[in-house]
């Protein structure tokens, strides 16, 4: 140890030996003597919450060496002797505040080390015996790294908090999190309440430098494994001493803290709970506002920070068009987000965390209660809510008796305005605030008088000045307005006891010129008491807001002085607070809560189209001068001269066309969070499912191309990728809801370029397979390995009850049994694939290991191997004219649907692509030039054939009666370059259509420009603003790595 | 049986058609071709039209009736029913300088450093791409092959798509310098702060000044008396002073067009025109009232914002026709080399979104060459000019009806097979199909 090392230490242990410590000496010796003390305070007369809601109006509040002793109305406490009496009159003392999300004392998580030009990295570099992920790391114990930190506890102390949570926010499973007290006059082992008090999640694995996760979708199965793994270990300890999996049994009882990033994560986090038997307390964004009700539904507690946007800066027309309108509407909702929890019923605590700036904590929250808030459900949000949370409620959170001693005193109510937080005690000990008495700033009618009648007349004496203190309560400053001219500028000091004041009235001249005609002129030989300084002392009495006392004008004149603030002109003078009482009028929450969201969905009334051409992608082919009605999202009959339901509507459909809806195979849109988990070559177990995105406006824009489901799949970086969602383009719906009810599960598979990292760089050359040849040995493995692993289990099943206890459970792999279902054809595999070599390959392998190709996706030397696709039973889905864009592909030829066609296949064209997506109509169309596909047969390519592929042709991919209404009103031949949608249905919703597009197009110029002028009358008002955000415009592709999407053109 | 001899027969001829075809041989006696709807690309129709033509010039275009020479004295192609158009230009396009995007050996499209505008994609161009004949069966017969990135990448040339070698292509060569506009710097990263942002405004300064500082030089070089000192950077802007080259200033967002057309003016250079311009309905008055002509890039494009509408991508040049702005339509983006045979369908797109036909037709054709200044010899199907044209079964600007027939540049009768249309043949031939 360094010589300046042992220093600090011994200061340190003289800062604590040199407090008034009146503790008990607990287990530590003292150097010099020693100074207990009784530690007795009473508190009388006190406004009184013993909690959030409790109030006694004249208590008194009596505490004893750190705990609380009695607490009551003042009749009722008996004050006993040796206690140290402040009357408090006046006051208001509230039960200290607990934030659960805090990183106090405990070490910054270390920014991911790894450079991104290093290799990959697939172990952990914790060695140890720990879990095999360096993001999972439950075996951190926050209690063991804690240490006081004076700064951060001052920080936090000033907010009012007594007590708080606190944990390194770094990675995927934290370990345990510990409460402590805010007191940095006793030592660790004293402030330390809860050693173990909650256990800490998140979907971002920090600092940990290990490939795996990579993606959104990767956190959550780590997480689901890792479950399943803590408890096949705790049932089997011997096959593996895993420190990590032990903690995580150990912890599982108690509460658990998952940080999310928004309000979709939080529904994630709430679902991957309900499959681990855990309910989470869920740390938010602030943004809970925008999904209440499903946020409602998951039962947990909120973890709510309150950390508002400032305005954007709206000045430039154009530039203002690049702030996404979420982002607009998120800087007008967001103080009403804790208002709308309370009010809806959602459990929820407050937390300082998020701000960059702490000293915003306390105007937030009074924005809040602008917004609607209520102080007594602020107060148990940072109160009695935390406490409980974190089963500590009979310590913290409350003041009962034998409860520790943390408690605020207040100048006026917790969250009035002029609110100041004078003192707040960590048990039992004070720790100054604020030396101000309270927020005296404000608008006072000001009077200097004399008992000299000189001066009567004169213009600065008199009754009728206004007196303005400005500033922060801390650093006031001073403005006086006298009966004639211009305002003038002077100091202001006041401490608890005395008030100076100093000003000049000749000051004015130097300002504005205007008026100093009007300022007589002294005579030279004397001073003028108008100019030079006027000095007043006195004081300042809360108790109806007055400064008085005496002074010295100039010329040495003595006058009286008073200043009694004028409540109304004080509130609207009040920059920092809103002038308006009433609560604001903000703007609607939309879903999705992005441009072209809805109030609502569109209903499901009954539609008859009239009149149209309809295509049917069926044996009836096309029918001429036809009517299609949809009624509770099916189509219900199909034939001429239909009649309207009752409560229906019509739509003309004559020169129209009507055709089912499209069906992209192949789409990476509407995902959150990373397409590839490309970490390993095999992540079966990860589920695109898990990370539906609703909001991406490309599911809108989708609609306006007449798309009305997709095929969400994992990217192709790896030979078995991830499990795909099938899901309907349900614009406003939850991800969950996108989802199509009944369909079978689908996993991506890839081969060639992709999977062998051709074209990833140097860099990337030493994931298994880096050839063809290695990846059909990757395959080769897997199936093999799911092949015993399902023996494992059937011979487990088999096993009498009795057997089963005393044998080794087999573990739960997630990776295995996605590939089982494989086998026993409940998961349908489509692969990416290119050239005929390995496209063979895998029908080789799939023929030899028991399972079927379902669909070849992109295949675009499919026209080579057709006849052995036809053999083998695969479907193929492939672009119309995509080619030479990498080696694999310069074989490609337009006419390979066509031909694929032709020799019997079942064929789909794609999309993979957010843009081609939006015309895969004039996709489809280019095989009857290419190839010579009938137009009929062109248009199945996008509709009943994808259906088919995907195994959902049994209500969705044709106009049939009793098939989901998921239709497309275009306006011309839907093959021609000509042709767009009028109207798109989905489940019978008018999910598009132009006119409802003209209508949203309206209501977002609408609510931007609402939005901007508020912004920039908040800016006028003093409000910081900052630079306007764009979106960063990101698609995802096949071959997109990581997190972040890839920048659109 | 009849499988085994086709696909012995496929085979025969196979080595030669993996090639690219031999291009046509200069025309050895007049054609005439009657019957075809013609669109002479300046929005004239002339339905019953006859085209004439000898050594690669129209000796006229017009209705059949108007048609007085001995038609003896001509090989006549009967059209009847088919629709006849100028062949399309592809502007500001990869087109062989790229062959395949992945493969690094085979792209010569972006060099080192940011200011090489003594760069010259002309000689880069490979007239033995495969990708060329794709390109041409569907109407596109003239390309301007660009370099890409940087901040000068260097200069452009136009060329006609059935040619020995580059020599042998070249239309127009070093047409045009291209510059990128330095982006306006936005926050795009949420993340980003105050600081972060001012430093990137300072670099983009930074790079105005030096351009600036560039123009300033390479103008005043210009006028140095022979024997100066050979400086190959400024003495290849000098084009740009002078009028013989155009500046293609290449922005996107509505601001950065309307810096960058004001800068350049002032800074004297002659000819401009905006290519890319995704933003140009921001500007549309700008662009208008100071006569820049634009070069509005790959409309099947997504909107730039997620606000913004659904179709305004492709509803962009129905607004400049409106305003009375004169523009052309590219094919700049993802997989824009092979992509580019696509031309046709975003001049589709266009008509779907408020062009009329022969706007839309305009816009890929006459207005293209008239900013690349070629358009004395191309571009519209008028007596005098090249015999540069398609012959379409349909319409084709309409995937469902593009079907090309024949095509002829200066008047050769090129071949419309590729590596492509040989490997449909010979796995048709596999299937017996």
């Amino acid at each position: 140890m360094k010589n300046h090392t042992k220093k600090g230490m011994a200061t340190a242990l003289l800062a604590v030996a040199g407090s008034a410590a009146w503790a008990q000496p607990g287990t530590f010796p003292r150097n010099g003597v020693y100074d207990q003390r009784p530690g007795t305070f009473a508190f009388t007369h006190a406004t009184l919450y013993t909690d959030y809601q409790t109030k006694i109006s004249d208590g008194t509040l009596l505490v004893r060496d750190g705990k609380v002793v009695a607490t009551g109305p003042a009749a009722s406490v008996k004050i006993p002797a040796g206690a140290v009496v402040q009357d408090v009159a006046g006051k208001f003392i509230y039960p200290g505040l607990v934030d659960v999300f805090t990183s106090y004392g405990v070490p910054d998580a270390p920014a991911a080390a790894r450079s991104r030009r290093a290799g990959p990295q697939f172990e952990s570099q914790k060695t140890g015996a720990y879990s095999w992920n360096q993001a999972v790391h439950p075996e951190v114990n926050a209690a063991e790294l804690f240490k006081i930190n004076n700064d951060q506890a001052t920080a936090y102390r000033a907010l009012g908090f007594g007590a708080v949570l606190t944990q390194p926010a770094d990675g995927i499973m934290r370990g345990t999190a510990t409460l402590v007290s805010l007191n940095t006059n006793r030592r660790e082992q004293e402030v330390m309440l809860l050693e173990r008090a909650a256990a800490g999640l998140s979907f971002d694995k920090g600092s940990s430098t290990q490939d795996y996760p990579g993606s959104l979708m990767g956190s959550i199965a780590l997480l689901r494994q890792t479950y399943l793994d803590a408890q096949w270990n705790q049932r089997n300890p011997a096959r593996e001493r895993n420190l990590s999996l032990q903690a995580l049994s150990q912890q599982k009882a108690l509460p658990a803290i998952f940080q999310v990033n928004d309000k979709l994560s939080a529904l994630r986090a709430d679902k991957l709970g309900d499959e681990a038997g855990q309910q989470y307390i869920i740390k938010g964004r602030g943004d809970e506002y925008q999904r209440l009700d499903d946020l409602k539904k998951t039962g947990a507690t909120f973890v709510v920070p309150l950390n508002f946007p400032e305005a954007y800066d709206v000045a430039d027309v154009y530039d203002a068009l690049r702030i996404p309108l979420e982002d607009l509407k998120h800087w007008e909702l967001a103080p009403a987000n804790a208002a709308r929890l309370s009010q809806a019923g959602v459990p929820f605590v407050l937390t300082a965390a998020d701000l960059k700036d702490k000293k915003k904590f306390l105007p937030n929250l009074r924005k809040a209660a602008q917004y609607g808030l209520s102080e007594t459900a602020a107060l148990r949000a940072l109160t009695e809510t935390p406490a409980r949370l974190l089963r500590a409620q009979d310590r913290i959170g409350a003041l009962k008796p034998g409860m520790e001693a943390n408690f605020i005193v207040c100048s006026a109510h917790f969250l009035a305005d002029d609110n100041v937080l004078l003192d707040n005690w960590v048990q039992g000990e004070r720790y100054q605030l604020s030396t101000v008495p309270a927020d005296y700033r404000g608008v006072y009618k000001f009077s200097l008088t004399s008992a000299e009648k000189i001066l009567k007349n004169e213009f600065y004496i008199g009754a009728d000045m206004s007196m303005l203190i400005q500033g922060k309560p801390e650093a006031p400053e001073l403005k006086i307005v006298p009966t004639v001219g211009d305002t003038i500028k002077g100091s202001v000091a006041v401490t608890s006891e005395l008030a100076t004041i100093v000003f000049n009235f000749s000051d004015k001249q130097k300002g504005k010129g205007a008026k100093s005609a009007e300022v007589p002129k002294a005579p030279s030989s004397a001073p003028s008491p108008a100019e030079g300084s006027v000095r007043l002392s006195g004081f300042y009495t809360q108790e109806g807001r007055v400064f008085q006392g005496d002074g010295l004008l100039a010329d040495g004149t003595p006058v009286k002085w008073r200043a009694v603030r004028q409540e109304e002109a004080t509130r609207a003078a009040r920059r920092d607070s809103a002038k308006v009482v009433p609560l604001p009028v903000l703007g609607n929450v939309i879903f999705p809560f992005a441009a072209y969201g809805r109030a609502a969905l569109p209903s499901q009334q009954p539609t008859l189209i009239k009149n149209a051409t309809v295509w049917t992608s069926e044996a009836a082919g096309k029918l001429e001068a036809t009517d299609v009605l949809l009624e509770n999202g099916k189509i219900t009959r199909i034939g001429k001269n239909l009649a309207l339901p009752k409560g229906g509507r019509s739509i003309d459909g004559t020169g129209k066309h009507l055709a089912p809806g499209i069906i992209d195979e192949h789409s990476h849109l509407a995902i959150s969070g990373g397409v590839n988990e490309g970490t390993q070559a095999v992540t079966s177990e990860v589920r695109i499912g898990d990370v539906v995105d609703n909001e991406d406006v490309g599911i809108y824009r989708d609609l306006a191309g007449g798309v009305v489901a997709a095929q969400l799949l994992h990217g192709s970086a790896n030979p078995i990728g991830g499990q795909s969602a099938l899901v309907k383009l349900r614009w406003g719906a939850t991800p969950e809801d996108m989802k199509i009810v009944g369909a079978p599960g689908f996993i991506k598979f890839a081969l060639g370029e992709n999977v062998k990292q051709s074209n990833w760089g140097e860099l990337n050359v030493l994931r298994f397979p880096q050839t063809r040849m290695g990846t059909e040995q990757v395959f080769v493995d897997a199936f093999t390995r799911a092949r015993e692993y399902e023996q494992e289990w059937k011979a487990w099943n088999k096993l009498s009850k009795g057997k089963q206890k005393a044998a080794e459970a087999p573990r739960h792999d997630l990776e295995l049994e996605a590939l089982v279902e494989i086998l026993n054809k409940q998961r349908f595999i489509t692969c990416h694939s290119y050239v005929q070599s390995e496209i063979n390959m895998l029908m080789g392998v799939a023929d030899r290991m028991g399972f079927q190709v379902n669909t070849f996706t992109h295949i675009l030397e499919g026209y080579k191997v057709a006849d052995k696709m036809k053999a083998h039973g695969a479907n193929a889905s492939t672009f119309s004219d995509w080619w030479a864009y990498k080696n694999e592909v310069k074989d490609a030829i337009p006419y390979n649907a066509a031909i694929m066609t032709r020799a019997g296949l079942n064929v789909a064209i794609n999309s993979d692509d957010a843009e081609m997506s939006r015309r895969l109509n004039q996709e489809a169309a280019k095989t009857v030039k290419y190839g010579g596909l009938s137009e009929e047969e062109a248009l199945r390519l996008v509709t009943i054939n994808p259906a088919k592929m995907l195994h959902l042709d049994a209500h969705m991919g044709s106009i049939k009666e009793g098939k989901d209404a998921d239709v497309v009103l275009w306006s011309e031949n839907p093959l021609s370059i000509y042709a767009h949608p009028e109207y798109t249905f989905v489940d019978g919703r008018e999910m598009f259509s132009l006119t409802a597009d003209a209508a949203l197009r309206a209501d977002i110029k609408q609510e931007r420009q609402r939005l901007v002028q508020a912004m920039l009358a908040a800016r006028k008002g003093g409000a910081p603003t900052q630079a306007a955000p764009g979106k960063a415009q990101g698609l995802w592709h096949c071959d997109t790595l990581g997190q972040e999407k890839e920048a659109a053109q | 049986m009849r499988f085994l001899i086709a696909a012995a027969s496929l085979f025969a001829t196979g080595a030669a058609l993996a090639q690219v075809p031999m291009p046509a041989p200069a025309q050895a006696k007049p054609v005439l071709i009657t019957g075809a709807t013609l669109h002479v690309g300046n929005g004239t129709v002339v339905p019953n039209a006859a085209l004439a033509f000898d050594k690669g010039r129209l000796t006229y275009a017009g209705p059949a009736a108007g048609f007085t020479q001995d038609k003896s004295s001509f090989e006549t192609i009967d059209a009847t029913g088919q629709q006849l158009y100028p062949g399309l230009i592809l502007p500001n396009t990869t087109l062989g300088l790229t062959e395949i995007e992945a493969i690094r050996a085979t792209v010569d499209e972006e060099e080192v450093g940011t200011r090489n505008p003594n760069v010259r994609a002309l000689i880069a161009y490979n007239t033995d791409s495969d990708i060329l004949p794709t390109v041409r069966t569907n109407g596109v017969l003239l390309a301007q092959p660009t370099p890409r990135g940087g901040l000068l990448a260097g200069q452009s040339s136009v060329v006609q798509l059935d040619a020995w070698n580059w020599q042998d292509a070249v239309v127009r060569a070093d047409d045009g310098q291209h510059l990128t506009w330095p982006a306006m710097v936005f926050r795009n990263n949420p993340n980003e702060d105050a600081s972060a942002l001012d430093k990137r405004q300072k670099a983009r300064e930074e790079q105005l000044r030096d351009l600036e500082q560039l123009f300033g030089e390479a103008n005043a070089y210009r006028q140095l008396p022979a024997g100066r000192k050979e400086n190959l950077r400024l003495s290849s802007l000098a084009g740009i002073f002078d009028g013989s080259k155009t500046l293609y200033l290449h922005a996107d967002y509505g601001k950065e067009i309307i810096e960058a057309v004001r800068f350049a003016r002032r800074l004297g250079v002659q000819k401009l025109a905006v290519v890319g311009a995704r933003d140009a309905w921001m500007a549309l008055d700008f662009l208008k009232q100071n006569d820049v002509s634009v070069v509005v890039s790959r409309i099947h494009a997504l909107p730039r914002r997620d606000a913004d509408d659904y179709d305004q991508p492709y509803k962009l040049p129905a607004q400049l026709q409106a305003a009375g702005v004169r523009f052309c339509l590219d094919y700049q983006g993802d997989q824009e080399t092979a992509g580019s045979r696509n031309l046709a369908f975003i001049a589709g797109t266009a008509v779907n979104f408020g062009l009329t036909k022969e706007q839309a037709l305009t816009a890929v054709t006459l207005t293209t060459a008239q900013i690349m200044g070629i358009d004395k010899d191309y571009g519209s199907l008028e007596t005098g000019k090249s015999a540069t044209f398609v012959l379409s079964k349909g319409d084709l600007l309409d995937m469902r009806t593009n079907a090309v027939t024949r095509a002829f540049i200066d008047g050769r009768s090129i071949s419309l097979e590729s590596k492509q249309t040989y490997l449909e043949k010979k796995f048709r031939g596999k299937y017996g199909l």
